[in-house]
């Protein structure tokens, strides 16, 4: 079966991306300014995105449809769910350790 | 089909108003949505109130449904009377923020979706028509669980995702679907595998969506990962600790030596550079010291703590300000 990883490799321009989220640059460079995500430049100064970026967009905007938030309201929730996920792990390693 | 309560769905009187209906609505949206709520029940839930709310928020389908349901309760079998909807009047447009009727039980479908199609029809004669619309199906995204040792070797695997689909009465029932994926080397906790074309369908001519599928780890008997890094737990003798010298630790690469430095204390992190999760920059390998203390069960046991007593200057508790 044809499959990649989405890894932290940044291979995509801004149009590869505008392609794959159906969104136009304002929208995605909104998330950039935001801090959503951390891009990067290639020699000749343009800016590259990765697949797991594309997937947090996607994330951040199907939050703003549905519950009706701004870009800086969806970057928030998702800092604080990587936050939670974090610590759940972290938790749930302790009390593995707790119970041997 | 069977009739689905909507008040109840969103845990609303029928007597509510319509603020009380956005309320209980946004209340319930936080708490289900599939980004945020991890739950496998989470997405099913949330198409159910999405879909009570775009009946109930709409004045419009929120009458239609209040004069038909009348007399049905949840679950009971349902038939709409034939040409129930000639006398209202539909504005023919989806009306929540979030409406995709695609998503939305027979029920519903039989309500609203088909009024709408009609009226969008006969609205648009000669101009656009639905086979002239071609876009991309929607992404589709699932959990996987997998070993820490297949991101070590990369793997083939077979794995089966359960998918609720709407039957024909309007249950909601779950099919299941089975991938072979391969996962690759050095995959981690969080990435995403994308398995092309195997999301939703397309409209028109445009492409399948694709399947995302987000990588867990079981928890491993030895190791716990965090990003690329490993965590390893490894039990000391007090002599090793206090003394230093080599050791063999498990890594899963295979068994290496270890130096452990002499006075290393209780939870002391140890690096292994290199030895963690494989990448372009690969992940280290922390080993943490536990020192397992020997039990005082026989008398050369106990002679030798005694020594230890007697000859040691050593009291921990001297930060808190107490004699031996």
């Amino acid at each position: 079966m044809n499959n990649d990883v989405l890894n932290n490799q940044e291979t995509l321009t801004l149009d590869d991306v505008c392609e794959n989220c159906g969104l136009n640059k304002e929208t995605i460079m909104t998330y950039v300014q935001e801090g959503l995500i951390e891009v990067s430049n290639d020699s000749s100064g343009h800016i590259l995105f990765s697949q797991f970026h594309v997937v947090l967009i996607q994330k951040a905007i199907r939050l703003e449809r549905d519950l009706r938030l701004n870009p800086a309201g969806s970057v928030l929730v998702l800092e604080l769910t990587a936050q939670i996920d974090a610590l759940k792990n972290k938790l749930k390693y302790f009390e593995r350790q707790n119970q041997e | 089909m069977e009739y689905k309560d909507y008040y109840d769905i969103i845990g609303v009187e029928k007597t509510a108003t319509a603020d009380e209906i956005k309320k209980a609505y946004r209340k319930l949206a936080r708490k289900y949505h599939p980004d945020l709520n991890k739950d496998k029940e989470a997405e099913e839930k949330f198409k159910e109130i999405g879909e009570a709310n775009d009946v109930l928020s709409d004045p419009e389908k929120r009458a239609a449904y209040d004069e038909l349901g009348q007399n049905y309760q949840a679950g009971q079998d349902f038939r709409p009377p034939p040409n129930w909807d000639q006398d209202f009047e539909f504005s023919g447009r989806p009306s929540g923020p979030n409406a995709q009727p695609e998503d939305f039980s027979d029920f519903f479908e039989d309500l609203f979706a088909k009024a709408q199609r009609q009226q969008h029809g006969t609205q648009q004669q000669g101009g656009h028509r639905q086979a002239d619309f071609n876009a991309k199906g929607q992404d589709h995204h699932a959990r996987i669980i997998i070993d820490l040792d297949d991101s070590f070797t990369g793997a083939k695997r077979q794995i089966t995702l359960k998918v609720p689909e709407f039957a024909p009465d309007g249950h909601v029932q779950l099919k299941h679907r089975t991938l072979d994926v391969s996962i690759p080397k050095g995959v981690r906790e969080g990435q995403n595998i994308r398995l092309k074309k195997q999301g939703a369908p397309g409209y028109g001519k445009g492409e399948p969506g694709d399947l995302f599928l987000e990588i867990s780890f079981k928890p491993h008997k030895f190791y716990h990962a965090e990003g690329v890094d490993l965590y390893l737990d490894l039990p000391v003798t007090p002599w090793e600790a206090a003394l230093g010298g080599k050791i063999k630790v498990p890594t899963p690469g295979g068994v290496v030596d270890l130096n452990i430095p002499a006075n290393s204390k209780q939870g002391r992190k140890l690096r292994l550079k290199g030895r963690g999760i494989p990448a372009k920059v690969p992940g280290d390998l922390f080993v943490v010291l536990q020192i397992a203390l020997p039990p005082a069960n026989d008398e050369k046991a106990k002679e030798i703590y005694e020594t230890m007593a007697k000859e040691l200057d050593f009291n921990p508790r001297s930060h808190l300000g107490i004699g031996l």
